[in-house]
């Protein structure tokens, strides 16, 4: 604070120093207050105290304007949410989990609040991993012309999160209006920031990135947080250019509920941080230069005391989430494939091959809609469009707004869609989740937390995003360009799971992923791109509806149930079953494996009593041992024999030809394990 | 030598250790030790010479008794005056902010009009910034009772004696 700044104890007007200190004092009157309600067994179970992190975290919340700037806090941030407008009563609907809380309605831990109709967006626990989501809406900020900053808020610990670094290099290199602000208190829960990083400001460790502009402020103090939270917004608004704000806090308490202070902190460090107390420092100050009297300050300490009898008196009288609605909110709604309801055509045409597929469906939905957007790793680049060219031409068509090349970093590109799909619900993107799926396990991390986000935001936030992958072998790819991924991918509720093995039903799958609400993960088996066994003829406005599986080939004696790469070798081994054995072979194609078509896969045990359940992937830990859990479970009397299963050894994937073909399931094993079911 | 103010927070440790210590140097010299605690601006401009205590908290801010009367300090004119600043620092756990709290006073005081002495050499002293630091010297003396408590009976006997010098 000094003569000239924007906000000074002598300067400012009296209504907004009053202001001030209601939200202060009320703020730290219910963070004092919320392990009450842990001790009285009603909720709150995880709680951050704030107290140490009054002066930024009340600039962050005035600095916010709703509706045009995005705000994400963390699990600390209280006094920001009232800050930025939240009540009370809110705060503590979230504590304790009811179902009117306005963040998730009593789904996600407690001090986690949000407010997704002001733009106070909801976070993971997962620290620092909104990060990723701040700089992908402020990419949609800035591609819409629209006004409006991006503020993503974290202890400093958080920045020593990989995607952290991945989140700030994104928004140097784009140049994108996010302030990234550190509340740096000196610990991660026990762990002292020596620990943590060799610069003790964390932000100085991005000194070097081109077209970010450090600021330092002392978050205990109302004014320095308030005048350097408002020039870094000034800067970011004026120049487009990212901002980092240090705020130099202290933790007066223990990190939370289940933390002990005083196992790692001496009386001398907890009495040396108490001293600063930020809130009775603002208290002193307006005492001191006259701006409030002391009347005029306890008149409004009882006012707030008042606040908040009121809003525990609201929030203790409203419902309980009511837990028959735990599946609702799980998957967002999908698109309805009313032309071709059960995903099955009937077109004469020259056969097209399952890269032109994807090649024409981006395409023509980019035509159709003009808030699609794609980017990965490697898509556009001249003549280059993707690893595989499945993105071809698309540059050129749509312009780099639209389709432009990612980092090296999987979790940036995933974590940027989910941020760019919070500006709105019209936008749809399309990534490349990675060069490989094999290389996308770094995303995870985001796959989980979009995932959870409709759930977890109680039906108010659902990321619209189809994640292709080239996935599995075939190709001589070795251990890091063979995997196939489903087996992971398929444990997590909230997101969809296709795995088409020809070329119609990718274009179908495709459309409606695209024009759908919500995350679907879109494995395309990269070893057929190009093969003429999955080529086939595709109507132009084709569509599958999720959750359909195709038969394949009509039979009677046997099933095969399958997907991806192994549809096209078990049609094979079936066609030899018929030739050498005179039987016939039902082949069912699954194309969605989450939702899966669970009418279809009892049908088909039904109709032939025995079951072989291909896929690529191992056999152990495959999700074919959920097909065969869900027969056992729902079919059971109409097997004639066990249900036996073909998939690859439980061995990484060979680089050698020979250990490849030793290791992946191909016709012949599928058509020997055949021939022993039929034995039996 | 003029009357001289020795100001500092009476609830100190190391500073108010360190001002004990600065008094005794001064011997027969009258100091008039004021508590930063309770400072005003009048109290502030009693005596032209000021000896004034300044800690660093935390990664190189000034300690809530001085911050709080920047406001008031702004407001001041301090042409005629004339300050010596000491303040203990840590140069081996807090090497990035050693004696900070020396440079941000000192810097507030000389836009005020107050003219600085008791510079002092920082040769002797290991660590990586400091606000304090003027070319090679500090605006004032460095007391570092965490890693060369062992030097801040000569550094301040030295200081004293420099300070007789330049105060009027």
């Amino acid at each position: 604070m000094s003569q000239t700044s924007k906000y000074h104890i002598k300067k400012t007007d009296k209504e907004t120093l009053g202001k001030w200190f209601r939200l202060l004092t009320l703020g730290r009157a219910l963070d004092d207050r919320a392990p009450n309600y842990l001790k009285q067994a009603i909720g709150w179970s995880y709680h951050a105290p704030y107290a140490g992190h009054d002066g930024i975290q009340l600039a962050i919340g005035q600095v916010f304007e709703k509706n045009k700037d995005y705000l994400f806090p963390y699990y600390r941030d209280m006094l920001t949410a009232l800050s930025a407008g939240m009540s009370a009563t809110e705060i503590i609907l979230n504590g304790i989990s009811k179902a009117t809380d306005p963040t998730s309605g009593g789904r996600h831990m407690s001090n986690h609040f949000s407010k997704r109709e002001w733009n106070i967006e909801t976070f993971s626990s997962c620290t620092g991993s909104h990060s990723l989501h701040a700089v992908g809406v402020a990419r949609a900020i800035k591609k819409y012309k629209a006004e409006g900053v991006s503020i993503c808020s974290m202890g400093e610990s958080a920045v020593s999160e990989g995607y952290v670094y991945e989140a700030i290099n994104g928004a140097s290199r784009e140049r994108l209006p996010v302030i990234f602000v550190f509340q740096d208190n000196g610990y991660g829960i026990s762990v002292p920031k020596k620990d943590q990083t060799a610069n003790r400001k964390v932000a100085d460790n991005f000194s070097g990135f081109k077209n970010l502009k450090i600021f330092h402020c002392n978050g205990k103090d109302v004014f320095d947080s308030m005048n350097v939270l408002s020039e870094a917004k000034e800067y970011v608004k004026t120049t487009g250019n990212p901002a980092i704000v240090q705020a130099n806090c202290v933790r007066i308490h223990s990190h939370s509920n289940s933390d002990r202070h005083e196992l790692y902190r001496d009386d001398m460090e907890r009495n040396y941080v108490a001293e600063y107390d930020p809130l009775a420092k603002f208290r002193r100050m307006l005492l001191r230069y006259k701006r409030f009297t002391s009347e005029e300050l306890e008149a409004i300490e009882n006012e707030t005391r008042e606040i908040i009898k009121e809003a525990h008196r609201t929030a203790m009288s409203a419902p309980d989430p009511d837990p028959k609605t735990v599946f609702d909110f799980l998957v967002p709604e999908a698109y309805t494939a009313a032309r071709y309801p059960d995903g099955t055509h009937n077109h004469k045409g020259e056969p097209k091959k399952f890269i032109e597929a994807l090649n024409e469906t981006l395409k023509a939905e980019f035509r159709l809609n003009p808030d699609t957007f794609i980017w990965g790793q490697d898509i556009a680049n001249k003549e280059k469009g993707g690893i595989f060219n499945v993105t071809k031409g698309m540059q050129k068509e749509f312009g780099i707004e639209r389709v432009f090349n990612a980092p090296i970093a999987e979790d940036f590109i995933v974590g940027t869609a989910n941020g760019m799909s919070r500006f709105s619900d019209k936008i749809r993107i399309v990534i490349e989740g990675a060069e490989f799926a094999d290389y996308f396990w770094p995303a995870m991390e985001q796959l989980v937390n979009t995932s959870h986000e409709y759930w977890r935001s109680n039906g108010q936030f659902s990321p619209n995003i189809t994640i292709r992958l080239a996935s599995g072998g075939y190709i001589g790819g070795g251990l890091y360009h063979s995997q196939t991924i489903e087996g992971a991918l398929t444990t997590l509720p909230g997101i969809r799971v296709v795995y088409p093995s020809f070329a119609d039903d990718a274009a179908g799958l495709l459309r409606t992923s695209i024009r759908s609400k919500g995350t679907t993960v879109f494995l395309e088996p990269k070893a057929l791109y190009n093969d003429p066994r999955a080529a086939t003829p595709i109507p132009d406005d084709f569509e599958v509806p999720f959750g359909k599986a195709r038969v394949r080939m009509e039979g009677d004696d046997l099933a095969i149930i399958t997907y991806g790469n192994t549809t096209i070798f078990s049609l094979e081994a079936a066609e030899k079953l018929k030739k050498e054995h005179g039987v016939t072979t039902r082949v069912l194609d699954l194309r969605s494996l989450n939702p899966l078509d669970e009418e279809a896969i009892i049908d088909t045990v039904k109709r032939t009593g025995k079951v072989l359940v291909v896929h690529e992937d191992k056999v152990f830990g495959g999700f074919g041992g959920e097909v065969v859990s869900l027969i056992n479970e729902k079919a059971f009397e109409y097997l004639d024999a066990p249900v036996k299963r073909v998939g690859s050894l439980f061995t990484p994937v060979g680089f050698n030809r020979a250990l490849e073909r030793t290791i992946l399931p191909d016709t012949e094993k599928i058509y020997k394990a055949a021939e022993e079911l039929l034995k039996y | 030598m003029k009357k001289t103010s020795i100001i500092y927070s009476f609830n100190t440790v190391k500073t108010a250790q360190a001002a004990k210590m600065i008094i005794e140097s001064f011997g027969d010299q009258d100091l008039e030790a004021l508590n930063a605690e309770d400072i005003t601006g009048e109290k502030f401009l009693k005596n032209k010479n000021l000896i004034l205590g300044v800690a660093t908290w935390f990664d190189g801010e000034l300690p809530n008794y001085w911050d709080e009367f920047i406001p008031e300090l702004e407001e001041l004119n301090l042409k005629g005056y004339k300050v010596a600043l000491f303040g203990p620092g840590d140069q081996k756990n807090y090497p990035e902010n050693f004696v900070d709290g020396i440079g941000i006073l000192g810097s507030l005081l000389e836009e005020r009009g107050a003219v600085i002495v008791g510079f002092t050499s920082a040769e002797g002293y290991k660590f990586e910034k400091s606000r304090a630091l003027r070319g090679d010297k500090f605006m004032g003396l460095a007391l570092d009772f965490e890693n060369q408590a062992s030097k801040n009976k000569e550094r301040i006997r030295n200081w004293v004696e420099q300070l007789r010098k330049e105060f009027p």
